[in-house]
């Protein structure tokens, strides 16, 4: 397999696992703008531990638990104080883009371990990405689970009145957003790009988050909105295997992020959501109160 | 929760007074830096000492002290774009790319006349640098007006448009100073042309003149939003944009005008920090540095609670903050990223103290204690 597909398909992955554990996040009605300070706590954490011990596994089970616990925060402040989400969501990503960077400088540098194995050419956190839209899309649509997280999304009052938990149902989909956002920022630092950098991001859990409205609230639409922009990061990355000499390199590095704005700003005009019909969860953002 | 005899309940506040925001700030601010003598400690530093070199060398220093009053004008720009937009709900939290946008622009001005190349000016100098001043206004308020637009006529979120503009303009800002870009420095890679001496801000009161033109905003600002019938529009779309729009104000335009006026002020900031403080006079090489010093513009209007008179002081803290602690590092061995470990703890205890903003606990006595049954039958 060529390599510019094998760095798409890792890439891919990256946008996968946050934007997925942002949909599942969402689908319940929590909206966590922070994404990108998740996946950096996560990733810079899960490099810190993994450089530390030794160990990769070490390593991604430090970048699950920091996400999981960012997302807990998040959903504390959301959920139990019913603060602003926009609020909290945006402290997260503040606090974690200066934290970072303050305890992550003394590491700056390669991680300094054998590459993670690779199956069948490609690296295992692909596969992984693939069984979890299968996995997401399952749970949210084949189980009660499922019903009682988009429901609480949808009309938190009649999915009380129907007997659903509310808090819990959102509790147990942020600490499983924040997880998967770790996850993401781990396997970044990892194995796509295993050199820790101050800010290394440049922008990758915002454009997870846009893939989220992209994906209408579907896995399966989210995953092709992944490979989509895997494949345009990594075009920007090395414009000149398809059109050399064009431009500057840096005015490439624009391409995903005017792409973002373009998408988005189509996807909101009247003839795309009347023709597509409008997903978005009704009571996304919103905290509730409570009977 | 039961306590004894007692109920305690969190219940919302419905008004707040101005000296409880001031000091819910206060205390954020202090705890904010509480926390961050951790970090000293754990440097093997005392926190008392460091904190001592951080404010001597920020309000003392014959060099630290133009630097804050530099750094703090700065600071209130990038609040002032924040908190516009944040008056009307909106969140601006493209101020980094609205930075690199107006200091593209000023910087085309002097380009444009090709003051760097050659010796004489085509017109006087103050004139040239009205139009810097001019042009990054108009291309900070350019952007923000993208995102704002996209807001009033589509319901595309803000946070992410302004966000991609960041990222958009760091990379151009890198296209035009790097790598043979037309404004890199004949001299140095990597780096703008240096300003010509003529076209150096004049200076106010010891300071150049943008830090008079900050003030000026800070005054004006609050007036707006107080005394105007604009000012109340764009509360009241702000607060309630249904109620608004039954009141007859159109929702599309608050939408642009907060984020024109917004962006605006960004603009000029990126004309003072690269083209009107002393040390600067080019775009640096290192310039993303300075768009991330922007976010601390976003803390320091939430602190403030959006009163640009309030953010003054708040300002002037933070750059001192900024400023010393990156000198302190120096002095005491500190990893790198001091200033910025601060900015995320200032934005972790701002979120905890919107807590003690709009929640007070309450309590009251639940149940009459029972009294033994004595029988008070007589025999």
């Amino acid at each position: 397999m060529s390599e510019l597909l094998i760095r798409t398909l890792e890439a891919s992955t990256i946008f996968l696992f946050a934007a997925l554990g942002e949909l599942v996040n969402q689908r319940s009605g929590v909206l966590n703008v922070g994404l990108e300070g998740l996946m950096l706590s996560g990733g810079t954490l899960a490099f810190i531990t993994a450089r530390t011990l030794g160990s990769h596994a070490a390593g991604l089970l430090a970048g699950l638990a920091v996400g999981a616990f960012l997302g807990c925060a998040h959903g504390f402040f959301s959920i139990t104080l019913r603060g602003d989400q926009v609020v909290s969501g945006m402290g997260l990503w503040v606090l974690s883009f200066g934290l970072t960077t303050y305890f992550g400088n003394p590491y700056t540098g390669p991680l300094g371990m054998a590459r993670i194995p690779v199956f069948f050419g490609l690296s295992p956190f692909v596969y992984l990405g693939i069984a979890l839209v299968a996995v997401a899309w399952f749970l949210l649509y084949r189980t009660s689970l499922g019903l009682a997280i988009r429901s609480v999304g949808e009309n938190p009052a009649a999915a009380e009145a129907s007997g659903v938990n509310v808090a819990l149902t959102r509790y147990l989909c942020v600490v499983f957003g924040g997880a998967l956002a770790g996850l993401s920022g781990a396997t970044y630092t990892l194995s796509y790009n295993p050199v820790w950098n101050y800010n290394f991001l440049q922008g990758w859990g915002f454009i997870s988050l846009a893939l989220v409205f992209f994906s209408m609230w579907n896995p399966w639409v989210l995953l092709a909105g992944s490979l989509l922009f895997g494949a345009m990061w990594e075009l920007s990355l090395s414009p000149e295997l398809v059109l050399p000499g064009i431009l500057s390199r840096y005015l490439w590095r624009t391409v995903p992020f005017v792409m973002t704005i373009l998408i988005l700003s189509v996807i909101s005009t009247p003839w795309f959501r009347i023709r597509w019909g409008l997903a978005k969860p009704q009571a996304l953002g919103l905290s509730y109160a409570g009977e | 929760m039961k306590l004894g005899l007692y109920e305690f309940t969190l219940e919302r506040r419905h008004a707040v007074h101005a000296l409880h925001t001031a000091l819910t700030a206060g205390l954020a601010i202090l705890l904010a830096l509480v926390l961050s003598s951790f970090l000293f400690l754990s440097a093997e530093a005392n926190p008392l000492d460091v904190y001592r070199v951080v404010f001597s060398y920020a309000y003392t220093d014959p060099l630290g002290l133009p630097a804050t009053i530099n750094r703090a004008t700065y600071i209130l720009f990038c609040a002032f774009a924040f908190l516009v937009p944040l008056r009307g709900g909106l969140w601006n939290v493209g101020l980094p790319g609205q930075v690199y946008a107006g200091a593209l622009a000023a910087f085309a001005v002097p380009f444009a006349v090709r003051a760097h190349e050659l010796s004489t000016l085509p017109a006087a100098p103050g004139v040239v640098i009205f139009l810097m001043v001019v042009a990054a206004a108009v291309a900070g308020a350019a952007l923000a007006g993208v995102a704002g637009l996209l807001r009033a006529k589509l319901q595309v979120n803000e946070i992410l448009v302004t966000m991609m503009l960041n990222w958009i303009f760091f990379w151009l800002v890198a296209h035009f100073i790097k790598e043979g870009g037309p404004f890199m420095s004949a001299t140095a890679e990597g780096e703008g042309f240096d300003l010509p001496a003529s076209l150096r801000a004049p200076m106010a009161f010891g300071a150049p003149f943008p830090a008079v033109l900050a003030l000026a905003g800070a005054l004006s600002l609050d007036f707006l939003f107080a005394r105007t019938t604009l000012g109340y529009r764009v509360r009241a779309f702000g607060q309630n944009p249904a109620a608004a729009a039954y009141a007859g104000i159109s929702p599309e335009t608050q939408s642009v005008l907060v984020f024109l006026l917004g962006g605006a002020f960004a603009g000029v900031a990126g004309y003072h920090y690269f083209g009107a403080v002393p040390e600067l006079h080019r775009i640096p090489g290192n310039y993303g540095y300075y768009g991330d010093l922007a976010f601390y513009g976003i803390i320091c209007a939430l602190i403030a609670r959006g009163s640009s008179l309030g953010a003054v002081p708040v300002a002037i803290l933070f750059a001192g903050l900024s400023l010393g602690g990156r000198f302190a590092q120096g002095q005491f061995q500190l990893p790198f990223g001091v200033d910025y470990a601060m900015l995320g703890l200032l934005m972790m205890t701002f979120v905890g103290s919107q807590f003690l903003y709009y929640f007070r606990i309450a309590w009251r006595r639940t149940a009459v204690p029972e009294v033994p049954d004595v029988s008070t039958e007589r025999s």
